[in-house]
């Protein structure tokens, strides 16, 4: 990556007590997993992964909204490094203000007794941005014509509006405090297929306007293609692979993201039953495997696999694989 | 050619809410021959679920069937209008006897305080009273085997809540297949499950319809889904099939504005430089339902003055393919 | 293209309609509950313009000594005597002789009492006159209040029953506006202290969750498990003779506000636990929101309505536990009118064999109670837009 990163994390830990702990016995989930990651300032980042996988919480985590266990995420853009996990008050404000969310479900994002322009103006006036109530509209009416929202729709509450509005409006509302870094989880798993494309294109041409940095989690890797231009897979909190999307795409290097490309159900009627299918599920996460936490369901599965945990290795220009058989199993 | 297994003629199902009578589905018809996958495709609102339900009349109390609709089930030499049943007994042969349903959410099917077994054991004799217990018992492990679930002596005696995702939308695929129905519905099986569990559910299916050769209709939202499992599909909009035929025809030479549309809106893996196309506008609020065709308010090849006036109906291309639009009709002679 | 024109500003009106509006709109597409609405409101007002509406004093004072135990009097326009415009009564006398074998009967007159709308000789009412007797006189608060004397109806000379009179000459009309009036009181209070008692303490459990909800859940738990009926006992045998009619009264309306509270705090709780997960309070705590801000926008309006439609639905239950109290005798005493006490008056075989227009408040609480409850029943249907299936 010859960018500059704008947010890096540096052995990355998420992990969560759980379970009813009467004598003191609560299993640890470890939800993210010592993960290292660089996103690039300007970059449209993809984290791939099934449920379970850690990738949202790995997002909540850049925006200190996950407890962090270990490791440090340095935010740093152009004004000094932030350390996010030690942020405190005041400094957490600050941060606030550059990082926000995308939320997955427009319903459930959107508080059904505020008007839209109270929605959207919440961010300002807890952040205090605006001083008067007539710079707040301005803003507003601002950023909601830059989401591609009737501004004549500002006194309507969310209940006027179909999820692809309503998405819009919570982009308007998560872009409304100028931040320069933006997790969308799943931003647009709960759309239409019909809308879906349409909110893909407002996220990637305001990135582009306004120079964003995106974190774009998805389960889906048809939309990840499409909108980004780095991906990072993960599997059971761990990276096992990341790379520029084509080379991801054309050339994936851990057996997981080959498996996961394959099931993708192809539109070609004729393409049928073709490719590697995984058998089983991804295991708990509060119990997982030994070693790579792949080899379960791994089709090249070999002793060593069981025993020894991979790390990422690097397999072509900014291409990592966390596979001890990366090279030996490309063309396989 | 053989009676069809289902034949749905001029379904019209509309609800009554607070906000008045609003139109679910609005003449649909369709038929499906024994062995055959259906594919109903739609995004929200489209009415797919609406019409399945109704196959087994499970629609809410408000829901108004319309007069001249007739759901014809060719079942064991009977010939039976599902949309006249009215007596808990006779719904039996809809419900669980001729047709089976599965859902999107595997936990909604099964009752959370009794075992998997005993649900499974208990809806086998409400079907055939003369089955013991441990005959029930026996065909409901056999079913578990069958779809896969290793371990099943074990898992009958289990909860719900006891097994894993993908492992309970296979029990819920052991329970519907259990009667023996020579129809499945199947109602987003595969669109809460992981990418590699969807494949794992997609390729059981296909092997249960091979084994069993009962027809199966099969509702999604998801295009690419559709292509791996259905022979024939039905693209659903705003309550209306808008376009019909082999899965071949309708996804590699769409006709309809909307399927095309929404082909051109799916991000494709094989084409990453494709750009992604979305069909202009939201789709309308169902209390806001559309005059004449029912996309015109989207549809970029619109006529004016017709299309917003006139019903389009479904018109031949070729063979099964026909599509409901009248941008794409040939010139009538 | 007028109609159109009108029917699009209508769904803008829709479109921008806030969360109680819409609520509001439902619940008046509810014809039952909204006659029960209709129903509802005239109670509250029978009971706050009790006095005014009651043409004697409902206590020993405005007795009719010369009608006990008096029938209905039905106002009639004509008699043998001929026809009127105005309705009057006849009067009655009581009257002992030979034909009687002594013994003092009532019989009517052949003169006419006319009906008087808003005479204004009646009995004495206050409005804000309070009494508050503390340990020692010159603690004693008292507000003399501005008196009226004017009521909505009455007679020429001497005394109209529509209800009839109860044993002692008391008007059963007047006893029954003021009984409603207590009743309501009673609950009133009793839900305002459950109320208080179900926010806070609810809102405390269901905001800070983990060790300090369970703590409050087990006593919750603790306080729904006390049986009621040997509890009451118990406090009546613990109440004083020497308490006047407005000590029990407080005490009654304190006693169901103490017990009432469990449902409420437990619906808060659980109102607040599901709400403080939502997506959009998470929203606001990525912006840097308090406590406070999430408190004030978010949580309190989300489910005021929702506390409205429990504070109707919990209500008739007050005026139920008080008629029950009453009535088993645990509760107002005969002096003081509530519905209970009305309803303990029925109880007397005597009175279902001769007196039964005794049972004229019976059907009015009965209704006093429906009508809650029907209104509570719109309200929560009306709020809760998924309690019926609209997909």
């Amino acid at each position: 990556m010859t960018a500059k990163p704008l947010i890096s994390a540096k052995g990355l830990s998420v992990h969560f007590l759980v379970g009813k702990g009467v004598l003191g016995r609560k299993a640890v989930l470890k939800a993210v997993n010592d993960i290292n990651l660089d996103i690039p300032k300007g970059a449209f980042f993809g984290l791939v992964g099934e449920s379970g996988s850690g990738k949202t919480t790995l997002g909540r985590a850049m925006l200190q909204a996950a407890p962090i266990s270990e490791g440090t995420i340095t935010f740093d853009d152009g004004s000094g490094p932030i350390d996010v996990a030690g942020l405190q008050k005041q400094a957490l404000k600050n941060y606030r203000k550059k990082a926000q969310l995308i939320f997955q479900d427009p319903y459930a994002a959107l508080s059904p007794r505020m008007t839209v322009r109270d929605i959207i103006a919440e961010p300002l006036e807890v952040m205090k941005i605006t001083r008067t109530r007539a710079e707040t509209d301005m803003r507003v009416r601002e950023i909601a014509a830059m989401c591609r929202l009737n501004v004549e729709h500002l006194r309507r509450f969310p209940h006027a509006f179909s999820g692809g509005q309503r998405q819009r409006i919570s982009i308007a509302r998560a872009l409304v405090a100028s931040p320069s870094f933006l997790v969308a989880d799943e931003s647009v798993a709960a759309l239409d297929v019909s809308i879906q494309a349409d909110i893909l294109n407002l996220l990637k041409s305001l990135q582009k306007d306004l120079g964003l940095t995106f974190l774009f989690i998805s389960h889906d890797l048809s939309v990840v293609a499409h909108t980004c231009d780095h991906v990072a897979v993960m599997y059971l909190g761990r990276l096992v692979e990341t790379a520029p999307t084509r080379t991801l795409f054309n050339n994936p290097h851990h057996p997981y993201t080959r498996a996961l490309l394959s099931a993708v159900p192809s539109l070609d009627p004729d393409d049928r039953g073709k490719g590697e299918k995984l058998e089983g599920e991804i295991p708990s996460p509060i119990a997982p495997p030994p070693g790579c936490k792949f080899h379960t369901r791994c089709r090249f599965v070999q002793d060593r696999c069981k025993r020894e945990e991979p790390a990422l290795r690097q397999m072509g220009e900014n291409h990592f694989a966390a596979c001890h058989f990366a090279k030996e199993l490309v063309g396989k | 050619m053989s009676a069809p297994l289902i034949d749905v003629q001029n379904l019209n199902i509309r609800f009554h809410t607070d906000e008045g009578l609003i139109t679910a589905v609005d003449d649909v018809s369709f038929h499906l021959n024994p062995g055959e996958i259906l594919g109903l495709v739609g995004e929200s609102g489209s009415g797919k679920s609406v019409t399945a339900k109704a196959l087994m009349k499970l629609n809410a109390a408000n829901a108004v069937i319309g007069d001249k609709t007739r759901l014809l089930l060719n079942y064991k030499d009977q010939r039976i209008d599902i949309a006249k049943l009215k007596k808990p007994k006779e719904l039996l042969i809809a419900r669980g006897g001729a047709i089976s349903m599965i859902f999107q959410e595997p936990m909604a099917s099964f009752a959370p305080a009794i075992t998997i077994g005993a649900q499974m054991v208990e809806q086998l004799r409400i079907h055939d009273k003369s089955l013991s217990n441990a005959g029930a018992k026996d065909i409901s492990i056999d079913m578990l085997n069958r779809v896969g679930i290793s371990d099943a002596t074990k898992r009958f005696e289990q909860y719900a809540f006891e097994l894993s995702g993908g492992m309970r939308q296979r029990a819920m695929i052991a329970m519907a297949l259990s009667t023996q129905p020579a129809l499945l519905i199947a109602d987003e099986p595969t669109t809460a499950l992981d990418v590699t569990i969807q494949a794992q559910v997609i390729d059981l299916m296909k092997d249960l319809v091979r084994d069993f050769g009962m027809a199966i209709i099969f509702i999604t939202h998801d295009l690419g889904v559709i292509a791996q499992t259905a022979d024939r599909v039905a693209v659903m909009y705003l309550g209306r099939i808008v376009e019909t035929g082999t899965v071949r025809d309708v996804i590699r030479s769409p006709q309809h504005p909307y399927t095309i549309g929404l082909l051109n809106a799916l991000p494709k893996l094989d084409d990453l430089d494709a750009p992604l196309t979305p069909v202009p506008g939201d789709i309308p609020s169902p209390l806001d339902r559309p005059t004449g065709c029912v996309f015109h308010t989207r549809c970029p090849q619109v006529i004016a003055g017709r299309c917003a006036s006139a019903v389009p109906q479904l018109h031949r291309i070729k063979d099964e393919h026909a599509a409901a639009c009248f941008a794409t009709e040939v010139e009538p002679a | 293209m007028f109609f159109r024109k009108k029917k699009t500003a209508s769904k803008e009106d829709y479109f921008t309609a806030s969360h109680r509006q819409l609520i509001w709109q439902r619940f008046k597409s509810k014809r039952t509950a909204l006659i029960a609405g209709w129903f509802l409101i005239t109670f509250i007002l029978m009971g706050l313009f009790a006095p005014f509406l009651s043409p004697y004093n409902p206590t020993a004072a405005g007795r009719n000594e010369n009608y006990t135990n008096g029938a209905p009097q039905i106002p009639q326009f004509c008699d043998d005597a001929g026809c009127s415009w105005r309705p009057f009564i006849h009067g009655v006398e009581r009257y002992r002789g030979a034909d009687t074998n002594f013994r003092w009967v009532t019989r009517q007159t052949e003169e006419r009492n006319y009906l008087t709308f808003l005479p204004s000789d009646g009995w004495a009412w206050h409005v804000g006159k309070f009494n508050l007797n503390l340990p020692g006189e010159r603690f004693d608060i008292r507000a003399p209040g501005i008196e009226f004397t004017t009521h909505l109806f009455g007679v020429q000379d001497g005394y109209i029953h529509f209800f009839g009179t109860d044993a002692s000459g008391k008007d059963i009309l007047s006893r029954t506006f003021h009984a409603i009036r207590v009743s309501l009181a009673v609950g009133t209070i009793g839900v305002f202290i459950s109320f208080v008692l179900a926010l806070v303490i609810g809102g405390i459990s269901g905001y800070f969750g983990g060790w300090v909800d369970s703590g409050i859940q087990a006593f919750t738990d603790s306080i729904r498990v006390i049986p009621t009926i040997p509890l009451f006992m118990a406090l009546a045998a613990f109440v004083p003779d020497g308490w006047t009619a407005e000590q029990r009264f407080f005490f009654i309306s304190l006693i169901l506000g103490l017990l009432g509270w469990t449902t409420l705090a437990r619906r808060i709780r659980t109102h607040i636990l599901a709400e403080r997960n939502a997506d959009y309070v998470l929203a606001a705590q990525l912006c840097g929101a308090s406590s406070g801000h999430v408190i004030r926008r978010h949580l309190l309006p989300s489910f005021t309505s929702y506390i409205i439609v429990d504070l109707v639905i919990s209500f008739p239950y007050m005026v139920l536990s008080e008629t029950a109290l009453s009535f088993i005798g645990l509760g107002l005493k005969d002096p003081v009118n509530s519905l209970g006490v009305m309803l303990q008056n029925v109880s007397k075989v005597d009175v279902l064999l001769n007196y039964q227009w005794y049972f004229i408040p019976v059907p009015i609480f009965v209704a006093i109670v429906l009508a809650f409850v029907l209104v509570g029943d719109g309200l929560r249907d009306a709020a809760d837009p998924y309690s019926e299936v609209n997909k």
